[in-house]
């Protein structure tokens, strides 16, 4: 209890410092007055009383001294005064402090963003009520990797768990919103009655749906997007309980999601983050076909229930499962749990700890380089420090305001950071690629703000240690003798290891950045199956009243396609369901087998479906491995054939030809056909630059009609018109239809480059920073030492040394440290970089010649930066150079 | 021949300036160190300066308070008083003391038998 009084106290009278003073003085003044009058009461004369009071007083500044440690805290107080010494020490030489605050700034301010990154992707969790317990369950099948489940799948999990609360799922479909208005294409959200309340506390409006509304085998109420809701309904609140047409069922809105609300799923699962309009399963889930598989699953673990035991349960159920019905057991069934979020950002993860080890070595370097320029000013401040001690400092206290020193100098940086790092956030989020878009917050938030914080304190610990004890321990006479000259050979060997490690961290930098540069510039030279160069892509929709009939949707499309094709500049039109790259639709794949297939190999091989009209293919290069095209005769007969990609042909036929072969495949929602293979097509990358995913299905759209379809317009007109001209087609054939998503084919291919020009662009600006920062270490080292060696090459020059011996032993002296920087940042790249192997493509993680020409490319840098010191050596004015001394 | 001063002892100008409030009532530094040397008759060395920061950290304790007054010649004086919880302190500190000095006067009368 005293105690925390006392502290209070203390801390009031840190507060009160200034008053407390004056009081003191008077106190003091009146109790000095006091003896003085009472000497002279005595009888001594004034002088002699006032010397005498004097003395029995003791020091008056000495009794200030000791009141002002008793009544503040002391080590705020020497704080205190140490951070207004270290501001007039700072402002004494601008130009040191500023070059300094912007060497940190850029080290903290780099880490700050990319932090800032790494905290709204990996380390906040989603936005979702209690995420950390929510996990996707995936079906695996022993030939294809994971895939959605099907519907009995789904009930008997939720029968058979014991450490899941519940289960979910969710089926992204295509529908189109008529009624008032234009008809709409929407995406669609088959869920569970469930789903919607394990991802969100409440809606904004209305309700979430009841189990009741599941499995009425015709949908009878929605829920929608707050973006739809907006737009389409001008956010009305009442249109609770009234009814929209929604795929032409009348069916009641009950309820809006609220405005922030986003469904983030893994990449790859093709359930797109931004739905419209969600719809409970129309089907009684227990009754569906066992290898229907269409459900993404999530389940919420019981509390304290983690991963592994959750992953055994399942084992354990797929066993059952397995045993007891025989699709299962043919599909070679499995079951396995993964967070949510760890799911979510498996992709981005290795790219942002790749740039956050990366940002670490910017800052190291810069702490380095920061030490240098603390180190360079160490001798100027000996004569200080040298007093100080002498007077009675201790080296404790003399080290402690060093290091108040380069932290204030630290946190300046961290300031000047926070301002650069909302700029390189904006950088940021202009590169960042889709996987973090449902993530990355814009704004700084308090952790990033501590983040910062704590790495300005200990970058300034880290730099200013070093120089702190470097300075401090000294032999007092000597250095007061010399007169601060001195230059201890143990302070350059602390400098050349800086320059040495700056040099090895760089290298490993530029490694890793020249391999990320190198993938980025293989996925340029991709051949992605076709030519994006000249193509421009349009979205249509041909939903509503109009196209109630496939005929009628299969007319809109060929009379479009015959209109263009016939415009001069136009030299092909091709019409898709789905563009490659387009991931704003849920994309379309399904089981394929070769006909005849035993039956464990039905059911278990998926491929992506696209439905098509002839001139596609053409439209985008596509390059025909073996039989033909569709052709306009196969369209108009609705001929029961396919195109397969060359993956899909190996995989259903390793032996032989595909052509003429049939194939069983899903022509709509579950509609099996058989269809005969015409042609194969190399494999178009639709997902992926750089991994193949699945195989591809053609059928012609009149077998396979969709409502949303793409044209891809292979043209040597300007854009702009081509744009207005496909416009003017369209309302030629349809007024009513809406034309969106006007992109050329560029753009998609772009998008899935943007990971990769991501971490590379990063990679590489860190290179340069790391580079430049490299490059003025060295620099300020070597010219630095011909500085402290100015008199010694008087003396050798004056003796007969040669310009060109001079120069050498300079270049010789900067170059160790660089040489021995060099081969450690070699080592430490052929151990590192491979590291980076799930990021490269097109190289590999040691490649020789990356490390070779970094090598080279360093070397070339501290001759650079060591040239210009040695010829300043060599101009040196021999008689000037000895009276410098 | 004067004896030789003794220094005050280290915690024992705590238990001095307490006692010396208490008898005479509030009383500012110049009264308390006048006290001081009266009573011990100037066989104790005090610089009187020390005196202060002894106050201060009396007064941060809650053992002592202050106030501003005037003094007997008309001077600002800072005017100290012992408190409640400064009278407590006065009666164990004064318990301990004496149990202290009979601890040693029996230790140093052993030694002379």
């Amino acid at each position: 209890m005293s105690r925390l009084r006392m502290f209070g106290s203390r801390l009031l009278g840190l507060v009160r410092r200034r008053g407390g003073d004056d009081n003191l003085d008077v106190e003091l003044r009146s109790h000095l007055d006091a003896l003085t009058n009472e000497h002279i009461r005595r009888g001594m004369n004034a002088e002699e009383a006032r010397f005498a009071a004097r003395r029995e007083f003791g020091g008056v500044e000495q009794t200030k001294e000791a009141y002002r440690e008793q009544r503040g805290l002391p080590f705020l107080d020497t704080l205190w005064q140490d951070l207004r010494f270290a501001v007039r020490i700072f402002a004494k030489k601008p130009g040191f402090t500023a070059v300094a605050i912007a060497t940190l700034a850029l080290g903290i301010g780099a880490n700050t963003a990319i932090f800032s990154v790494v905290h709204s992707v990996l380390l906040q969790g989603l936005p979702y009520p209690e995420a950390d317990r929510l996990t996707v369950v995936w079906s695996i099948f022993s030939n294809e990797g994971r895939g959605p489940a099907s519907g009995p799948e789904l009930v008997y999990l939720r029968e058979r768990s014991q450490l899941f609360e519940e289960f979910g799922g969710i089926w992204a479909q295509s529908g189109a919103l008529t009624g008032e208005g234009e008809p709409e294409h929407v995406r669609l959200g088959l869920v569970t009655s469930n789903f919607l309340s394990m991802l969100a506390i409440k809606p904004q409006l209305g309700r979430f749906f009841l189990p009741e509304e599941q499995g009425t085998y015709s949908a009878k109420s929605v829920i929608l997007s707050d973006a739809l809701w907006r737009h389409r309904f001008g956010g009305n609140p009442r249109l609770i309980g009234k009814s929209v047409h929604l795929n032409g069922n009348s069916i009641t809105v009950v309820g809006v999601m609220p405005p922030d609300f986003k469904i983030i799923f893994p990449e790859g699962s093709s359930v797109p983050p931004d739905i419209d309009a969600f719809v409970p399963f129309a089907s009684n889930l227990a009754e569906d076909p066992r290898d229907q598989c269409y459900i993404r699953v999530i389940g919420r673990l019981r509390k304290g229930v983690a991963i592994p035991q959750a992953q055994a349960e399942l084992d354990s159920i797929a066993t059952q499962l397995r045993s007891e019905f025989t699709v299962f057991s043919e599909q070679a069934l499995g079951l396995q749990v993964v967070p949510l979020h760890g799911d979510v950002v498996r992709n981005v993860r290795p790219a942002l700890l790749t740039l956050f080890g990366g940002v670490s070595l910017v800052l190291l370097i810069a702490c380095a380089n920061v030490a240098n320029l603390l180190l360079s000013r160490a001798n100027e401040r000996q004569r200080e420090i040298t007093l100080r001690t002498a007077v009675g400092a201790a080296r404790g206290r003399v080290i402690r305001q060093l290091l108040t020193e380069s932290i204030l100098l630290s946190c300046l940086g961290g300031a000047a950071a926070l301002l650069l790092g909302s700029w390189a956030m904006n950088l940021l989020l202009s590169l960042r690629p889709a996987g973090m878009e449902g993530l990355v917050a814009t704004a700084f938030n308090l952790p990033v703000f501590g983040f910062t914080l704590a790495l300005s304190v200990l970058a300034g610990i880290l730099f200013g240690l070093a120089p702190a004890l470097g300075t401090t321990k000294l032999n007092l006479v000597d250095s007061l003798k010399e007169g601060g000259r001195t230059v201890t050979a143990g302070r350059q060997r602390i400098r050349n290891v800086l320059v040495a490690a700056e040099v090895a961290l760089g290298f490993v930098l530029l490694v890793g950045a020249g391999l990320l540069l190198q993938t980025f510039a293989s996925l340029l030279r991709v051949n992605p199956g076709f030519n994006a160069q000249h193509v421009m892509t349009v979205r249509l929709s041909a939903s509503g009243v109009k196209y109630q009939t496939p005929e009628s949707a299969i007319h809109f499309f060929r009379e479009l396609q015959k209109n263009l094709s016939a415009t001069n500049g136009i030299d092909s039109v091709g019409v898709i369901s789905h563009l490659p790259f387009d991931d704003t639709l849920p994309n379309w794949y399904s089981y394929y087998w070769p006909e005849g297939a035993p039956k464990p190999e039905q059911n278990t091989v998926m491929a992506d479906h696209r439905s098509i009209l002839p001139g596609y293919f053409a439209s985008l290069g596509a390059q025909f491995v073996a039989g033909r095209d569709f052709d306009p005769i196969d369209a108009q007969e609705n001929r029961p054939i396919a195109v397969v990609d060359d993956s899909v042909a190996a995989r259903a036929w390793p032996r032989g030809s595909a052509i003429g072969k049939k194939l069983n495949v899903e022509n709509g929602n579950f509609v099996r056909d058989t269809v005969e293979v015409v042609g194969v097509v190399r494999h178009l990358q639709s997902h992926s630059l750089t991994d193949p995913v699945r195989g591809q299905i053609y059928l012609l759209y009149p077998r396979a009609v969709r409502a949303h379809m793409a044209l891809t317009v292979r043209s040597n007109i300007d854009p702009h018109t081509l744009v207005g001209l496909i416009r003017r087609e369209v309302a030629n054939l349809d007024k009513d239809m809406p034309v969106y998503g006007i992109l050329p084919m560029n753009d998609y291919v772009e998008k899935a480059r943007r990971p990769a020009r991501f971490t590379s662009t990063l990679a590489g600006i860190m290179a340069v920073i790391a580079v430049l920062l490299a490059c003025t270490g060295i620099y300020g080292v070597a010219s630095y030492s011909v500085l402290q060696r100015t008199g010694e090459i008087g003396v050798r020059m004056a003796l007969g040394a040669r310009r060109g011996e001079i120069f050498a032993m300079i270049m010789r002296q900067g170059m160790l440290p660089v040489t021995t920087g060099v081969l450690v940042g070699l080592g430490l790249s052929l151990v590192l970089t491979p590291l980076l192997s799930r990021l490269l493509f097109g190289v590999r993680g040691g490649d020789s010649v990356t490390i070779a020409a970094t090598g080279v490319l360093l070397l070339g840098v501290g001759v650079l930066a060591c040239y210009l010191p040695a010829r300043r050596a060599t101009r040196l004015d021999p008689v000037a150079a000895l009276r410098y001394e | 021949m004067t004896p030789p001063r003794v220094e005050v002892l280290q915690g024992t100008l705590d238990l001095i300036v307490l006692k010396t409030l208490d008898i005479l009532g509030p009383l500012h530094g110049y009264g308390i160190a006048q006290r001081i040397n009266q009573v011990s008759e100037d066989l104790l060395k005090l610089n009187q300066g020390t005196l202060y920061p002894a106050l201060l950290r009396l007064e941060q304790r809650g053992w002592i308070a202050s106030e501003w007054g005037v003094s007997e010649n008309n001077r600002k004086a800072k005017y100290y008083s012992l408190t409640r919880a400064g009278r407590k302190q006065l009666a164990t500190e004064t318990e301990s003391w004496e149990r202290m000095a009979g601890v040693i006067a029996r230790l140093l009368g052993a030694e002379g038998t």
